[in-house]
């Protein structure tokens, strides 16, 4: 009997209702049924046939409505009708009565371990520092820490994270190799550069902030002149401040507009030896208003509907280009193999160019005199460098080596300089037990749910 | 953020589970603040802005790794400029986009250098919309948010959006200057920074995901509303998910719906998380 029930109860969720109620009557008219006593002759239930697949479950639900040509036609035609039904009543404004819902969700997607979006090496005090863009935390570790295979993570030296710090989607960094002094760039929820003293910890403040442009992305600093470079992701740019600056203090330069070719930069590169700043570009633009020299009010604005793709590049300009200046080399093509090219590292003695080649799980090495469409000199990829979405890159020149951040799972690597191919890295530093991959889920500024597929979208 | 990305999660992910596929890398022409996404059933697509390209990107439903767009709104024609939110019209087949000072509207189908099929603006010192977009094509409403364009243009919207204070809802057909049908502003509403907006047209809700300030690390203020499509004027939410611990929420960005399951998805970027919360009460 209880087994009937259920397929009754399953019969009244997947049947329409002239259906059901046909079946009801029918089965009222039959009177008491014995169960295993058919009654010849009588009206009887005798197999029941569920419904297609496609119209079981949903079909009280209007919202799903457009999936089916004849639904969405009845809504059209029966709009008013299904409006008056559905309608709720209008509240005045007396009417203050809120109910509050307090529960824990029933699921949560986290990944609760720190991602590596951002790498630099103190060589003097022998530290690596890293940003981690999903719990929002600088951690600093021993230059030589290297994570045991059997060890679930290493303990960093020290941390600085907390709403203190202001520290938040940071996504770049800089240490101040006479100091130690930490920068932080933080992409563009806080606008805010944080710098912190070099033994800083913990929930603090920070020894000085620069407001920041909105979509500020990487930095670079020229320690002979005492400046900052910061690449701006949109309206695209590259904006050069004291070092020293703090506060609300302006750029000393800035450079934008049309012909710089700078498209969503994101990492960048100064050689002061050979006065060149280089940039790297994931090719989305738009162009700036020509009469207004690109700026609004003081702020770059660009014009609608002038948006393009192009293929990403590495832009490389005079050191001190000011304004609207042409890029004197871009290195841009199939053979780069460019893919998402994110932080960039510059070795002025070698002339050569680390690119961290995000969604390639590559660094990718050119020679700084490099132009048009080459190939890499050295390409660092493959199982055994443990690279996954590699963001970060930084070259210890002291030591010779090169330290890359993995978003992709957890992970800082150390590489000798010349390392080419599939190169086993020489240390590796984990947040998290090997293999583990990263979510990667930074900033998911909206959802979406997929009805056909019963998924989750999350956009970053 | 470093690393743009659409996760496409199983819904009964949770913990560390890994994402059954991600979208990611240059042919997929994403960049980073992809402030909304929309999955047409009808279509069986997935749209998403580039704001940096100024372009409307439609995906198939079943994209997989670094795969192109099956289509691209881009051009002169668009008026787009820094569109980073979007809403889809499963009925009427539109895509609608808030921009600046306007809501353009597209066919779904558009590809290439396309002209808004309409275009909605407020008359002098009237409105400004902020991001939130959300239609109900069963009450035939566009529902938006927005300040006052007196009060932007005093500054008061601020670099991420803040003063995002009002839910505007206008008769969905609207075209060229356009008064709000009605305002849901006021101290009792709680709202100052909308974000991502839906509607559940059977029940007449409006769903919002309420940061409060995005410059602020965890924000007092920060909550999940939902209204009526008929309320007006300084009314508070009918229901309220208040971001605190007990509710494992800390900064709401993005909610979606899933009526069939009675499930309510937001998205939160302070936790970088997404949280699904059963809430039968709304479905």
């Amino acid at each position: 009997m209880a087994n009937a029930n259920r397929e009754h109860a399953g019969l009244m969720m997947m049947v329409p209702l002239p259906v059901l109620t046909s079946l009801v009557a029918s089965l009222l008219l039959a009177g008491p049924m014995k169960h295993d006593v058919p009654k010849p002759g009588r009206p009887q239930l005798v197999s029941v046939t569920p419904m297609p697949v496609a119209m079981s479950g949903e079909m009280c639900e209007m919202v799903p409505a457009s999936t089916s040509t004849i639904l969405q036609a009845a809504l059209q035609q029966d709009r008013a009708a299904l409006a008056a039904a559905a309608r709720p009543a209008a509240r005045k404004e007396a009417d203050q009565s809120t109910v509050l819902i307090n529960r824990l969700p029933l699921r949560v997607i986290r990944d609760p371990r720190p991602t590596f979006s951002a790498v630099a090496v103190d060589n003097i005090r022998d530290e690596i520092i890293l940003q981690d863009e999903n719990t929002f935390q600088i951690m600093v570790y021993d230059r030589k820490a290297n994570t045991p295979l059997r060890a679930a993570f290493t303990e960093p030296k020290r941390v600085i994270g907390g709403v203190e710090t202001k520290v938040e989607f940071n996504c770049a960094i800089y240490v101040d190799p006479q100091t130690g002094d930490i920068y932080a760039v933080n992409n563009d929820t806080i606008d805010t550069m944080t710098v912190f003293s070099r033994n800083a910890r913990g929930n603090v403040r920070p020894d000085r902030e620069l407001h920041t442009p909105h979509r500020t992305y990487s930095i670079s600093v020229d320690e002979n002149t005492q400046e900052l470079y910061l690449t701006v992701q949109h309206p695209p740019q590259v904006v050069v401040y004291r070092k020293q600056a703090s506060g609300n203090e302006k750029p000393l330069r800035s450079l934008v507009g049309n012909q710089t070719h700078l498209e969503d930069p994101h990492g960048i590169a100064v050689d002061p030896k050979h006065g060149l700043m280089f940039v790297a570009n994931y090719g989305n633009v738009a162009y700036y208003r020509q009469n207004r020299e690109g700026t609004s009010g003081g702020r770059p604005t660009v014009e609608p509907g002038t948006g393009k793709y192009f293929p990403p590049s590495i832009t490389v300009y005079p050191l001190k280009a000011n304004g609207d200046v042409a890029p004197v080399q871009i290195i841009s093509g199939p053979k780069t193999r460019l893919n998402w090219p994110s932080h960039i590292f510059v070795d002025p003695e070698h002339q050569e160019l680390f690119v961290a080649n995000d969604t390639d799980h590559s660094v990718l090495v050119f020679r700084t005199t490099d132009s048009g469409d080459v190939a890499p000199i050295r390409v660092l990829k493959g199982d055994k460098t443990g690279l996954k979405n590699p963001v970060g890159v930084f070259l210890d020149t002291k030591n010779d080596e090169l330290a890359v951040a993995s978003m992709g799972n957890h992970s800082a690597t150390y590489y000798p300089r010349t390392a080419n191919g599939d190169v086993a890295p020489l240390r590796t530093i984990r947040s998290a037990p090997p293999g583990t991959p990263a979510l990667q889920i930074g900033n998911p500024g909206a959802v979406a749910y997929d009805s056909k597929r019963d998924q989750i979208l999350v956009p970053n | 953020m470093a690393h743009p990305q659409i996760a496409a999660f199983a819904r009964l992910a949770k913990g560390t589970d890994t994402p059954a596929r991600t979208l990611a890398g240059q042919e997929t022409k994403l960049s980073r603040t992809m402030h909304d996404i929309r999955y047409s059933a009808s279509r069986d697509e997935i749209f998403v802005a580039n704001p940096f390209a100024q372009a409307i990107l439609a995906f198939r439903g079943d994209v997989d790794g670094n795969q192109p767009p099956v289509r691209i709104i881009q051009g002169p024609k668009t008026h787009l400029i820094e569109a980073d939110t979007l809403e889809i019209d499963d009925v009427n087949k539109e895509i609608i986009v808030p921009v600046r000072d306007e809501i353009l509207v597209f066919p779904m189908e558009g590809n290439g250098d396309v002209a808004p099929i309409r275009i909605v603006h407020a008359p002098k010192n009237g409105w400004r919309p902020g991001g939130g977009v959300a239609v109900d094509p069963v009450h035939n409403l566009l529902i938006t948010d927005g300040v006052s364009a007196d009060s932007a243009n005093r500054g008061e919207r601020g670099e991420e959006g803040r003063g995002r204070n009002s839910i505007l809802i206008f008769d969905r057909t609207a075209n060229g200057d356009a008064e709000p049908l009605r305002v849901i502003r006021g101290p009792h509403t709680g709202l100052k920074g909308i974000r991502q907006m839906q509607v559940y047209p059977k029940g007449g809700w409006i769903v919002v995901a309420h940061i409060a300030d995005g410059a602020i690390p965890e924000p007092q203020g920060a909550f999940v509303g939902v209204w009526s499509i008929n309320d007006s004027g300084d009314v508070p939410p009918r229901w309220k998910i208040d971001a605190k611990t007990a509710n494992g929420l800390k900064k709401p960005r993005g909610v979606a719906l899933n009526p069939k399951n009675k499930e309510l998805i937001v998205s939160d970027m302070r936790l970088n998380a997404v949280l699904t919360y059963s809430l039968p009460e709304m479905f």
